[in-house]
C-alpha cells in the first residue's frame, strides 16, 4: 500500500492493518508490526503511526501484549466487516446516489446497472 | 515532561543586524524526544535563530536556555546541542581547505556522546572521503558530511539545518530512513530546517514556522494538515459554506472559487447539506505553508 493525501496517515495505517486482517496477512492471535516498523516501512514519524495502531486498540481489533507487542484480537475479522458494513452505505452508496443523480440517472437504470455488475456482465456501451 | 526539564527553550530573543531586525522577541519550547521541522522563507533567519540557540551567536536581548542551564558560554548546555551547519566551500580568506576527518575530529573533541563507530558506518555508506578537502566537495557530498557528523554527535538535542539540500532523491530517501531509524534507538530530538517541506512532513511531529521575526505557528503536523482543507465550486456556494471559518487563501476562475479554509480546534467541517455541489479535498503542508507566510501584495 502506498499512502496518500487523501485521508489523516493515522486513518490510513489503521486501514491497512484492517485490510490485512481481512486479506489474512495478519491472522488472529498473531502479532502486528510495532509502531517504529511501520513508521520507517511508510515513512511517517513513529507518534502517527501509534496514532493509527491506538486507534484499532480502542475498537478492540487490536491489544496489547505488555512487552511483547500488538496483537490481533480474537474476532477481529468479524469485527473489521460490521465496521466497514456500517460505513459502506455512507461511503458508497449515498455517493452513488449523489453522483447518479448528477447524472440524471434514473432509480431504474441504476438498479439495472447494479445487476449487470453483480452477474460480471460488462455494461454494453451506450447502453445508458 | 516536567517542567523545563531537558527542555530547550527560547524566550523574547531579539537579534539585528544593523537597522535590520531579523528576530524580533522569539518564543520557543523545544520539548524532549520529539522530531520538530523548523520552515520560513529564504532570509527570514532560520540560521540564525538556530545558532543562536545552539550558543554559537549572540542574542541583542532575550535568552535561551536548555534544561534550565544558560547555553551561551556554557560548555555543559552546548555540548549536549549539536548544530550541524551547511558546509560551504570557502571561508573568510579563501577556500575552505578542511578534509573530512579534521571535521569528524573536531566533533569527537566537542560532543561527549561521539559514536565513532556510527560515523564510520555513515562515511562508508555515504562513499565519503575522509581525506578529501571541503572545497572540493559537490554539495551532496557536503550535506553528506553534515548528516554524519549530526547522527554520529548522538547529542541529545540534534538539529540539521537544510540537510537535504544537495542531495539527490534516492539519498534523501536513504537520509529519512536513517534519521526515523536512529529517532527509534536514541529517542533524541531532532529540529531539521529544510524547503523540501512536502517530502519531510510526515516525519515531523511538529511543525514550527518562523515568518516575520516571530514563531507564527507551532503544531502537531499531522493535526495542522488535517484543520485545512479547499472548498471549491461555485463561487456563491463556496463563499457561503466557508463563512464562519478562517480563509487562508483563495482563488477563483471565472464563476468557481476555490478556499481554503483552516479550522479551530473542535471546529467541524459537515458540507453534507450541500450534496455534490462542493468538492472538499486535503491541504498539501507546502500549500498551508505558502498561505501562511505570504507578504502582502505577492501572488501565490
Amino acid at each position: 500500500m502506498r499512502l496518500n493525501d487523501e485521508k489523516s496517515i493515522y486513518l490510513q495505517i489503521g486501514q491497512m492493518i484492517e485490510d490485512s486482517i481481512l486479506r489474512g496477512i495478519f491472522l488472529e492471535e498473531e502479532r502486528v508490526p510495532s509502531t517504529n516498523e511501520l513508521a520507517r516501512l511508510y515513512s511517517i514519524n513513529p507518534a502517527t503511526a501509534a496514532k493509527g495502531v491506538n486507534l484499532l486498540v480502542e475498537q478492540g481489533i487490536l491489544y496489547k501484549k505488555r512487552g511483547i507487542g500488538m496483537f490481533v484480537s480474537r474476532g477481529a475479522v468479524e469485527k473489521i466487516r460490521e465496521t466497514r458494513k456500517a460505513g459502506f452505505y455512507e461511503q458508497f452508496v449515498v455517493n452513488l446516489i449523489t453522483e447518479a443523480k448528477a447524472l440524471g440517472i434514473t432509480k431504474e437504470e441504476l438498479v439495472e446497472m447494479i445487476r449487470k455488475a453483480e452477474s460480471g456482465r460488462p455494461i454494453e456501451k451506450g447502453a445508458v | 515532561m516536567t517542567g523545563t526539564q531537558n527542555c530547550l527553550i527560547c524566550e523574547k530573543v531579539v537579534k539585528s543586524f544593523g537597522k535590520n531586525t531579523v528576530l524580533k522577541g522569539v518564543d520557543l519550547t523545544i520539548e524532549p524526544g520529539k522530531i520538530y521541522g523548523l520552515i520560513g522563507r529564504n532570509g527570514i533567519g532560520k540560521t540564525t535563530l538556530l545558532s543562536i540557540m545552539t550558543g554559537q551567536n549572540t542574542c541583542d536581548s532575550g535568552s535561551v536556555t536548555y534544561g534550565g542551564m544558560r547555553v551561551w558560554e556554557n560548555e555543559k548546555a552546548t555540548s549536549q546541542i549539536c548544530f550541524s551547519r551547511e558546509l560551504s566551500p570557502t571561508i573568510l580568506f579563501g577556500q575552505n581547505t578542511m578534509r573530512v576527518k579534521e571535521y569528524f575530529r573536531m566533533a569527537s573533541c566537542y560532543y561527549p556522546a561521539w559514536d565513532a563507530a556510527y560515523a564510520k558506518q555513515l562515511t562508508k555508506e555515504f562513499g565519503l572521503d575522509l581525506k578529501k578537502k571541503v572545497c572540493k566537495m559537490n554539495k551532496g557530498m557536503m550535506s553528506m558530511v553534515t548528516i554524519t557528523l549530526a547522527l554520529a554527535s548522538r547529542a541529545p538535542v540534534t538539529i540539521l539545518d537544510e540537510p537535504v539540500a544537495g542531495l539527490d532523491v534516492y539519498m534523501r530517501d536513504r537520509f529519512y530512513d536513517l534519521l526515523l531509524k536512529d529517532y527509534e534507538e536514541t529517542g533524541r530530538t531532532f529540529i531539521l530546517s529544510t524547503h523540501i517541506i512536502e517530502e519531510a512532513a510526515n516525519l515531523l511531529e511538529e511543525t514550527i514556522i518562523l515568518n516575520d521575526g516571530v514563531i507564527t505557528l507551532k503544531e502537531n503536523t499531522q493535526e495542522l494538515i488535517d484543520s485545512c482543507r479547499y472548498i471549491s465550486g461555485l463561487a456563491e456556494t463556496v463563499e457561503r459554506a466557508a463563512s464562519g471559518f478562517q480563509q487562508i487563501h483563495e482563488e477563483s476562475l471565472g464563476r468557481s472559487k476555490t478556499v481554503c479554509v483552516r479550522l479551530r480546534p473542535g471546529q467541524q467541517l459537515d458540507l453534507s447539506a450541500y450534496g455534490n455541489e462542493l468538492t472538499v479535498s486535503p491541504v498539501p503542508l507546502q500549500k498551508i505553508f505558502v498561505y501562511l507566510t505570504k507578504r502582502q501584495g505577492e501572488a501565490v
